[in-house]
C-alpha cells in the first residue's frame, strides 16, 4: 500500500491544490473562480505578469527572472529548483496535494516532477493531474510532455492523466480554439472537485485516500474518469448515464480491464437505498465479474435536488505511446525498474496482484500487447446508441454492443 | 396420426410479427395453407416493451393469416427469444431399484428430473430439456432405453433456460388477444428443425437465424443439440448504425440497408454514390457505397466474431461436419455468406425450410423460417406423444411454465 500520514480523525485534511505554470494557472483560476471550499491554492509560475494577475491567496514565483520558461523544460526545472526552499515553505503542513499542470511547455513539464518530489518530502499525499498536449501543438510538445509525464510518475503517488486530443471531439469543430481549452480545463476542474468531495465529504459510505490510492496506483496508467450529475425524476440513472459518457471513460470499453473502481455517489440527505442499488447494478452490468467496486455515498445539503456520480478507476497500461514512438522499447523498462524501486519503499504490504505483475518482463510484455489491441480501439465520440437509447444494453465484455460498431473502432467515415 | 392436425405458429419477432398457418399431413409432410405478417412495433431484441402496440401488430397479423387460410386461429405455438436465455449440457444419473432391472419409462422422466436438478438463478425457469445421449450401465449409443435391462440409466441433456418473468409477458401479450399458447418454443430451436435436416444434424451442423434484434444459433452434434444462445444483436443494429453513421432517419437507413447493403468490402470504386431523394421532411443526400458497405461489414463481422468466440469456448466449433447455415431476415443481405465463410472458415450455405408443400412463395423466404420451424416443432412434439413415451429427440418440459 501506498504511505501516506494519516489525518488525525478530529481535523479534516489539510489539502492544497496548486496551479503550475500557464495551464495549470487557468485552472486554479477556475476553481478559485467557482468558491471550491476547504482547500488552499498556491499558484506557481515562471511568469511573474501571469502570477501577478492570479487571485490564489498564496503565490510562489519560480526562479528570479520572471519571464517565463520558454518552452524549455529545463528552464522550467532551473527554476523550479532556485525556489526549492519557497515551494516547501507554501507546502508545509499539506496532507493532500493536488498539483495541476499542462504538460508539454516549460514551466509545467520541467517544474512538475520537481515539485511532486518536494511536496512529497513535506509528506504529503500528492495527486497530479496533468494533460498533455494536443496532437496539433507539434511532436516536440508531446515528446517533452511524455518525457515529463513519466518523471511525475516517479514521484507522484497518483498521476491522472487527461489527454486533450481524447476531449477536442466534444468540440463542435468550429468552436474558437479557446473554447477547447476551457473545456479541458474544465473537465480538470471537474476531477479536482470530486476527489476534494470524495476525500472531505462525509460520507454514509466513505472512500478513503488508501482506497483512492489502490484504485489509481498502476505503473504506467491511464485514468478513467467520468462524472455525471443530475436532477431529473430519474436522476441516479441519468447522472450515471453521463458519468459513462465523460471522454476519459473512453464508453466504458477499458471498463473491462480495469480491476478497481470507485464509484462515487453525492446527493442531498434524502437519498434513498433503492437509488444507490439501482445505480450499482446498472454499474455492474458495465464491469467485468472480477471487478472490485469501492462504493462511496456522501449525503451534502447543498446538492439540493441534484444527484452526482464520479466513476474513477485505471487501467495499468498506457494505450497512447506505442504508435508514437516504437524505438522506445528499451527506454520502457524504466517504468518498471521505478516500479519496483517504489515498491521497496513503501513500509505496508504491497497488494500482491498489483505488483506481482508488474515486476516481471512477461507482463511487460503482455501489457504491451495490450496497448497494441487498445490502440486500435481508443475513439472518443460522445455515445449515441440512437434507437437502442432507451432499451437495454447488449454487453458484452465490458462493450457496449448497441454503440455502432465502426465508432467503437474508432473507423472515421468520411 | 389419424388426420390431418392444423396448427399454428406465431413469431413476434423485431421487425416483423409472422403468423404461419400450418397443416400436418398423416405422411409426415407439412403444407403451409396461409401466412399472415405484419410489421412489428414495440419489440426490441426480441423481446416485447410496448404491449398495447405489440398487441396490435400480433392482432393484425392474426387477422391476416385467418383470411387467407380460413381458419379460425384459437391454440397456437409461440416462439419465444431474448438475449436473456442461456443453454448449459447436463448429465443426469439414476438409479434402478433394487426390485427391479428393466428400465420404464418412469426412470426416463427421473434421469430427466436428475439433469435438472441444477441451479440457475431463481428468476430463471426452463424451457426446453433436450435429450442429447442415453447410457445404461455406461454403454453408449442407447436411442431407447425403454424396455432395456440395467442398473443404472445416465442421460445427457441440453438444458435452455431464461428468465421467468420475460416469457410470461410475451405470453400474456398474446394472451391478451384470447389466443391460447398451446406451447412456447425458443426461436432457434423452432428454426432449427426447418433448416436443418436430419443428415447434417447427425454429421454436426451450426445454424445461425440472423434476425431482426437478436441472433440465435443452436449447434447440433451427433444428431442432437450441443449448444444454443441468442445474442443480443441483429439487423436492426445494422440499420440503427447506418442511421448514426450517415445521419439519415431510422426508416431510410433501413430501406437503404435493404435495397443496397453489402457487407462485401472494396467492391466498389471510389465516388461511387447512391443518391437518396428528397422527399418531404427529407433533404436529399448522396451515400458513399463504401461508406455505407463499411458500416455493415463491421456490425456483421463483429457479430460473427462474438458467435464464434462462443463457439470456440464451447469448442462446438471443429466438430461440424456439415458447416454452417444460415437463416433468418439479415441473412438476405448480399456477402454475408462469404463473410461468414472467412470468419468461421467453414463451409455455409444460406437456407429456407425444407420439407414443405403448398403457399411456395411464402415460405422460400428465410424470414420465415422461424415460423414455420414452430409448426415442424409441433408436428414433432405429436409424434411422440403418439408413440406414447417422453423424451425422445424432443424432451421438453412440463413444469415450471405459464
Amino acid at each position: 500500500m501506498i504511505e501516506y500520514p494519516r489525518a488525525s480523525k478530529n481535523r479534516p485534511p489539510n489539502i492544497r491544490i496548486i496551479g503550475l505554470g500557464g495551464a495549470g494557472s487557468r485552472v486554479l483560476e477556475r476553481l478559485i473562480h467557482e468558491h471550491l471550499e476547504g482547500v488552499g491554492f498556491v499558484a506557481m509560475n515562471t511568469d511573474e505578469q501571469d502570477l501577478s494577475a492570479s487571485r490564489a491567496p498564496s503565490k510562489v514565483q519560480l526562479g528570479t527572472q520572471g519571464t517565463g520558461a520558454g518552452g524549455d523544460p529545463d528552464a522550467g526545472y532551473d527554476a523550479a529548483d532556485e525556489s526549492a526552499s519557497i515551494i516547501r515553505e507554501s507546502l508545509e503542513g499539506s496532507d493532500l496535494i493536488f498539483l495541476c499542470a499542462g504538460l508539454g511547455g516549460g514551466t509545467g513539464s520541467g517544474g512538475a516532477p520537481l515539485i511532486s518530489n518536494i511536496a512529497r518530502q513535506c509528506g504529503a499525499v500528492v495527486v497530479a493531474l496533468v494533460s498533455l498536449p494536443f496532437g496539433f501543438e507539434g511532436k516536440r510538445r508531446q515528446q517533452q510532455a511524455d518525457t515529463a509525464l513519466k518523471q511525475i510518475g516517479q514521484q507522484a503517488q497518483l498521476v491522472i492523466c487527461f489527454e486533450n486530443d481524447k476531449m477536442r471531439d466534444l468540440v463542435e469543430p468550429t468552436a474558437p480554439a479557446h473554447e477547447a481549452f476551457a473545456l479541458t480545463d474544465g473537465i480538470l476542474c471537474q476531477a479536482i472537485r470530486s476527489l476534494v468531495s470524495i476525500v472531505t465529504g462525509r460520507g454514509l459510505l466513505q472512500v478513503g485516500l488508501d482506497e483512492l490510492a489502490t484504485v489509481l496506483h498502476r505503473k504506467d496508467a491511464r485514468c478513467l474518469f467520468g462524472h455525471g450529475e443530475s436532477d431529473s425524476e430519474s436522476r441516479a440513472v441519468d447522472a450515471l448515464e453521463r458519468a459513462l459518457r465523460s471522454p476519459l471513460m473512453n464508453l466504458g470499453q477499458m471498463f473491462a480491464e480495469a480491476r478497481d473502481v470507485i464509484v462515487h455517489v453525492a446527493a442531498g440527505p434524502e437519498i434513498t437505498v433503492p437509488e444507490v442499488s439501482m445505480l450499482m447494478e446498472q454499474v455492474q452490468r458495465h464491469v467485468g465479474e472480477h471487478v472490485r467496486l469501492h462504493l462511496g455515498v456522501s449525503a451534502d445539503a447543498r446538492m439540493g435536488r441534484r444527484l452526482s456520480v464520479t466513476i474513477i478507476s485505471a487501467t495499468g497500461s498506457d494505450p497512447a505511446e506505442p504508435i508514437r514512438k516504437p524505438e522506445r522499447k528499451a527506454e520502457r523498462k524504466i517504468p518498471v525498474a521505478a516500479a519496483t524501486r517504489q515498491d521497496e519503499e513503501f513500509e505496508g504490504e504491497p497488494e500482491p496482484e498489483l505488483f506481482r505483475e508488474l515486476s516481471e518482463p512477461e507482463a511487460l510484455e503482455a501489457a504491451q500487447a495490450a496497448k497494441k489491441e487498445k490502440v486500435e480501439q481508443m475513439q472518443f465520440e460522445p455515445v449515441n446508441r440512437g434507437r437502442f437509447e432507451k432499451s437495454e444494453p447488449t454487453i458484452v465484455d465490458g462493450q457496449d454492443l448497441d454503440i455502432p460498431t465502426f465508432l467503437r473502432k474508432g473507423l472515421r467515415l468520411k | 396420426m389419424a388426420k390431418d392436425e392444423i396448427v399454428v405458429g406465431v413469431e413476434i419477432g423485431t421487425s416483423k410479427v409472422c403468423v404461419v398457418v400450418g397443416e400436418i399431413k398423416s405422411d409426415r409432410t407439412i403444407k403451409v395453407i396461409g401466412v399472415g405478417e405484419a410489421a412489428s412495433r414495440g419489440v426490441r431484441k426480441g423481446e416485447i416493451v410496448d404491449f398495447d402496440i405489440c398487441g396490435k401488430c400480433i392482432r393484425e397479423a392474426v387477422v391476416e393469416a385467418e383470411e387467407k387460410s380460413d381458419v379460425l386461429i384459437k391454440n397456437i405455438y409461440l416462439g419465444v427469444t431474448g438475449a436473456h436465455m442461456t443453454s448449459f449440457n447436463s448429465r443426469g444419473e439414476h438409479l434402478l431399484p433394487d426390485e427391479r432391472d428393466e428400465i420404464s419409462n418412469e426412470d426416463v422422466e427421473a434421469v430427466q428430473e436428475k439433469a435438472r436438478d441444477i441451479s440457475v438463478s431463481s428468476q430463471n425457469t426452463f424451457l426446453h430439456t433436450i435429450l442429447q445421449h442415453y447410457y445404461v450401465d455406461s454403454q453408449e449409443g442407447v436411442l431407447n432405453p425403454v424396455g432395456m435391462y440395467g442398473r443404472k440409466l445416465e442421460a445427457d441433456f441440453h438444458i435452455i433456460h431464461g428468465v421467468a418473468s420475460r416469457i410470461k409477458n410475451t405470453i400474456r401479450c398474446v394472451k391478451d388477444l384470447e389466443l391460447e399458447v398451446e406451447d412456447i418454443v425458443f426461436n432457434p430451436f423452432a428454426a432449427a428443425q426447418v433448416v436443418l435436416d436430419q443428415q447434417q444434424k447427425n454429421i454436426g451442423a451450426l445454424m445461425i437465424d440472423m434476425g431482426g434484434g437478436t441472433t440465435g444459433y443452436m449447434a447440433y452434434l451427433d444428431g442432437a443439440v450441443e449448444h444454443s444462445g441468442v445474442l443480443g444483436l441483429g439487423g436492426d443494429h445494422i440499420t440503427n448504425d447506418l442511421s448514426l453513421g450517415l445521419r439519415i432517419p431510422m426508416a431510410k437507413a433501413e430501406k437503404l440497408k435493404i435495397e443496397h447493403g453489402c457487407v462485401t468490402l472494396g467492391n466498389s470504386v471510389p465516388g461511387d454514390v447512391i443518391s437518396l431523394r428528397d422527399e418531404h421532411g427529407f433533404a436529399g443526400k448522396e451515400i458513399e457505397r463504401e461508406a455505407l458497405n463499411t458500416i455493415i461489414h463491421m456490425r456483421v463481422r463483429e457479430t460473427l466474431e462474438l458467435l464464434k468466440k462462443r463457439l470456440v469456448d464451447e469448442n462446438v466449433l471443429d466438430m461440424l461436419g456439415a458447416g454452417i447455415v444460415l437463416t433468418g431476415g439479415s441473412s438476405l443481405m448480399r456477402g454475408v455468406k462469404h463473410l461468414a465463410e472467412e470468419v468461421f472458415g467453414l463451409p455455409v450455405q444460406l437456407t429456407r425450410a425444407q420439407n414443405l408443400s403448398g403457399n411456395i412463395s411464402a415460405f422460400e423466404n428465410p424470414k420465415y423460417s422461424t415460423a414455420i420451424g414452430l409448426v415442424k416443432y409441433a408436428q414433432a412434439t405429436f409424434e411422440l406423444e403418439h408413440k406414447g413415451f417422453l423424451g425422445s429427440i424432443f424432451g421438453w418440459l412440463i413444469s415450471g411454465r405459464k
